[in-house]
């Protein structure tokens, strides 16, 4: 919620142009977003489950072959 | 690398959007052209939190990268739809700000706007306090217009685009809730 109230003083609300190009980054905006859209994505051989199962289905899909 | 930005410079707006759909890297030349104009409105709205007003206008180039793909031209300024999204972010914050948050304003912006809704010619101190109260249990919606109009100085036209309404309804919408305010005050009287 907002809520207004009259400034006291007259220094005016606007930035400044050091304020404009302290916050100006866009490398730090395209590593932001990289990492946002980018995370969950871990490599298979991180993901101990992942990677049992990948291997046990490996197994399994050798067996079969030997099999036949 | 500078060949790149050579060439990047000799593009038109809608080229590079179009280039930026596919090729975020692009999207740098749309940030740098606009992030003055997007971090000013964030931080008037903000009532001056300049760290409060980087993060939102961080947030607002991140989803509109995010989005980019999906924007379509359709006649109106790339500026309205980063404008939009920039309102929603800060509308956003107000609304998680539980507490409260309290923006502080210009008194010579509370007499333009009883000029122009024609509430009060001569306004004291005490007056501004009472008008400012009879605001604050205004809806936030109707707030947001009295703000782009009269704190953010925007014009009918850039307002109908940032709502994606015709100019006439625009206008009409402030003009309705001036009526509003004026009301509430002649009734506080």
């Amino acid at each position: 919620m907002r809520k207004f109230s009259i400034k006291q003083d007259d220094r005016p609300i606007e930035p400044t142009m050091e304020q404009i190009q302290r916050n100006q980054d866009f490398s730090k905006l395209y590593h932001d977003y990289e990492r946002l859209t980018k995370r969950g994505k871990k490599p298979i051989y991180r993901d101990p489950k992942l990677y049992l199962l990948m291997v046990l289905i490996g197994i399994i899909a050798l067996l079969l072959f030997f099999e036949g | 690398m500078n060949s790149q930005r050579k060439h990047i410079k000799q593009l038109s707006e809608p080229e590079i959007i179009e280039l930026a759909k596919t090729d975020q890297k692009y999207f740098g030349e749309l940030y740098n052209s606009y992030f003055k104009r997007i971090f000013r409105f964030v931080f008037k709205r903000l009532g001056g939190n300049e760290e409060v007003a980087n993060d939102i206008t961080q947030q607002t180039f991140i989803k509109a990268m995010a989005n980019i793909a999906k924007y379509e031209d359709r006649g109106l300024p790339f500026s309205s739809w980063l404008f939009r999204i920039a309102q929603n972010e800060v509308s956003m914050f107000f609304r998680s700000q539980k507490n409260g948050y309290t923006v502080e304003i210009e008194d010579w912006r509370m007499k333009d706007l009883c000029t122009e809704g024609n509430i009060l010619g001569y306004m004291t101190q005490e007056d501004q306090e009472k008008l400012v109260g009879i605001l604050n249990e205004m809806e936030q919606e109707h707030l947001d217009l009295i703000e782009l109009r009269f704190f953010q100085e925007m014009s009918f036209k850039e307002i109908s685009e940032i709502y994606n309404i015709t100019e006439a309804n625009a206008k009409m919408r402030v003009y309705r809730i001036l009526e509003k305010l004026k009301n509430k005050w002649t009734a506080s009287l």
